[in-house]
Formats: C-alpha cells, sequence, structure tokens
C-alpha cells in the first residue's frame, strides 16, 4: 500500500495538470470559432472565382495556358512539388502524425519515377523531416494562426513559375480538410495542373454572354494564378482551423482522463488513510492491553 | 442592385446600392441598375459603392482581381481590399 503523503503529491500534481489541459482546450475552443469564421469567410471569394472560371473555360483556350497543360502520362523523369502543411505546435493527438504520414505515403506513391521536391510549412513538418534527413527544398515556420492570401502567395508563387517553365510536372499540397471540428482528415489535392472547374448542372456553353475586357483569355490569364493561390490558401486556413479542432479533442480527453486518475488516486488515498487509522487503533488497544497484563 | 464586394480573406461589402464606380485595368467603368452582362479585370484604385437611397457611399483601395455584372447583380472580387 503507498504512503498517504505520496498519494496526496500525486493527486495534486494530477489536480494541476487537469487544471493546465482544461485551461487549453476553452483556449483552442475560443480559437477554433475564430479560425471557423475565417474558413467560412474565405468561401465566397473561392465560390466567385471558381463559377467564373467555370463561366470562361473551353477547351480550346485551355491549350494556350502553361498552368492548364496537363502532364503526358507516363512520362519519365517527371518532377513533382509536395507542400505539407503542418502546425507549429503540438499537444493535438495525432494531427500532425496524420498529415506526415499522409505526405510520406504520396511521396512513396510518387518517388519510383518522379523527382519530389518537399516543400514545407510548420515547424512539425520541419523537424520531422529534418530528423529524417530527407532533403526539403524549402521550409517556412513564420506562418501562424491568420494566414493571408500574401502569404499563400508567396508559398506558391515560385512552384507557379517552376511549372509554367516545366521544371515541375505537378503541385500537390497536403493539409488537413476541415469538415468538422472532429473530423479534421489530411487530404492531398493536386493544385497544379489546374483542373478546370466544372459548370455544374450546365453544359459546357456560357450561360450568359458577357461583354468582355479586355478578352476572355486576358481575364482567365489573370485568374488562373488567383485560382491557385486561393487554394493555398483555403489550405493554410483549414489547417488552423483543423489544427484547434484537434487540440480541442486532444486536451478535453486529456481533461477526462486526469479526472478519472485523481478520482482513483483519491479512493486510494481514503483508504489508505482509513487503514492507517485501524492500525493506530490497533496499536493503542495492544500496547493498553499489555500495560493491564 | 445587389453589390457584392470580395477579397480573399472575407466578403467585405454585401448590400444593394444605386451606383458602382470601379477602377478597372484600363480606367474607370461606372456600373447602374440594369448594365448588360460585363466582365473586366480590376486594376488599382479606389472602389466606391453608393448604396441605396443615395446618401452613404462606401470607399474601398482595391488592386487586382475582376468584376462582373450579371442580371442585378454587381460582384466586385478584388486580391487586396482595403477600406478607406
Amino acid at each position: 500500500m503507498p504512503k498517504p503523503r505520496e498519494l496526496r503529491r500525486r493527486i495534486k500534481s494530477v489536480q494541476s495538470t487537469r487544471k493546465i489541459t482544461k485551461t487549453m482546450e476553452l483556449v483552442a475552443t475560443s480559437k477554433l470559432k475564430r479560425a471557423q469564421d475565417r474558413v467560412v469567410a474565405a468561401r465566397p471569394y473561392a465560390a466567385s472565382l471558381a463559377e467564373v472560371m467555370a463561366d470562361l473555360y473551353s477547351p480550346d483556350l485551355a491549350e494556350r495556358f502553361p498552368l492548364l497543360r496537363q502532364p503526358v502520362a507516363g512520362m519519365a523523369g517527371r518532377r513533382v512539388a509536395l507542400l505539407l502543411i503542418t502546425a507549429n505546435r503540438g499537444l493535438c493527438g495525432a494531427f500532425n502524425a496524420n498529415l506526415i504520414r499522409e505526405a510520406r505515403a504520396r511521396i512513396e506513391q510518387l518517388e519510383p519515377d518522379a523527382a519530389v521536391d518537399l516543400h514545407l510549412v510548420g515547424k512539425k513538418g520541419v523537424s520531422y523531416f529534418k530528423f529524417t534527413k530527407r532533403p526539403v527544398a524549402s521550409q517556412r515556420i513564420d506562418i501562424g494562426d491568420k494566414p493571408t492570401a500574401a502569404h499563400a502567395a508567396e508559398l506558391v508563387g515560385p512552384l507557379m513559375q517552376q511549372f509554367e517553365t516545366g521544371v515541375l510536372d505537378a503541385v500537390e499540397v497536403v493539409f488537413a480538410q476541415f469538415k468538422s471540428a472532429v473530423s479534421t482528415p489530411a487530404t492531398t489535392l493536386r493544385i497544379l495542373p489546374i483542373t478546370p472547374p466544372r459548370a455544374d448542372g450546365r453544359s459546357g456553353a456560357r450561360t450568359v454572354s458577357y461583354i468582355l475586357k479586355p478578352s476572355a483569355e486576358a481575364i482567365l490569364a489573370r485568374l488562373l494564378p488567383l485560382y491557385v493561390q486561393n487554394q493555398v490558401y483555403r489550405a493554410l486556413v483549414e489547417t488552423v482551423a483543423g489544427f484547434y479542432g484537434a487540440q480541442r479533442t486532444a486536451m478535453k480527453n486529456a481533461t477526462d482522463n486526469a479526472g478519472d486518475i485523481i478520482e482513483l488516486l483519491q479512493r486510494t488515498y481514503n483508504r489508505a488513510r482509513q487503514a492507517q487509522i485501524t492500525q493506530e487503533i490497533a496499536e493503542i488497544v495492544g500496547g493498553a492491553e499489555a500495560l493491564r497484563g | 442592385m445587389h453589390v457584392t464586394v470580395i477579397s480573399p480573406e472575407r466578403a467585405v461589402f454585401d448590400g444593394a446600392a444605386d451606383a458602382v464606380v470601379a477602377p478597372a485595368f484600363d480606367g474607370q467603368v461606372g456600373i447602374l441598375p440594369g448594365h448588360a452582362p460585363f466582365m473586366t479585370l480590376l486594376g488599382k484604385g479606389v472602389l466606391t459603392v453608393r448604396a441605396a437611397g443615395g446618401s452613404a457611399a462606401s470607399r474601398f483601395e482595391v488592386a487586382g482581381g475582376f468584376l462582373q455584372v450579371v442580371g442585378d447583380a454587381v460582384r466586385v472580387v478584388a486580391d487586396q481590399v482595403q477600406t478607406s
């Protein structure tokens, strides 16, 4: 039987741990709310871009834009850039591990017939690939809770250039898709070459005949990079929201577990205390008996 | 007519308006209700949206993106938007 004093010390320690995880849970909840708002706020822009591109897109225009150039199947010596977005911090369950696993699986899939350039965002991904000593094409850890469109542009700008000049044959992003606060599956999204968004429900032809200035081609030329940037921006925002969702869940579990442990320790402590008292009484009675005898 | 001004981060303006003056790539364009379907690239400059009723005008510094007029809706989608 452990000593009561020992038990009291452990109860105190678990109690303060619970206090910390409880606080972290609350903080994550409020940050999740804000991150979620940003995900929602980014939707109108993405929707408008996709809609307009679907309106303007026609297959004959597509051939003239390098960003839409589809790769030739089975070509040797391909080069693919993989952009992995992870969080800067941990204490979020398997969130980062899932992202890294997804990226590794994708690399293994691509590796036999393509060279993979790895671009990393977030401390967790950076430190993992530093640990495995895999060469990394670029890395940055300065994008925090509030990614901006400018961050996305900085990330994807060089990649778009390399894609246009033919150095890269594809660009993919691994990020946490924010389905809900409890479901944030790691997802791979191909952002280049652009998969033309389809006008849903409409058959090919433009529904409205616009006056276009300067021309459909010029507008498309400007919008395509924006579309790619926006996809990266959304990946960044969703990953942040996903991180806080995962952290909240992890911290809630930790708080619950701490509660269970405290309960168990408290019970053991009570029993030990009781046993000690009983023993003391027995000793006193025994002593008195001996004196009387 | 219904006007929305959208930046990558959020919708900046969403409401009814009487007139929109936007900096297109080759100069200012004015949009009044009943405009034909229209799509143009934006340049850099000041976007003015005069709210319905004719009193208040909202001004935004915008750069890049495009403007689209379909039916009775005007949509300004800009790379950068700053309320000025």
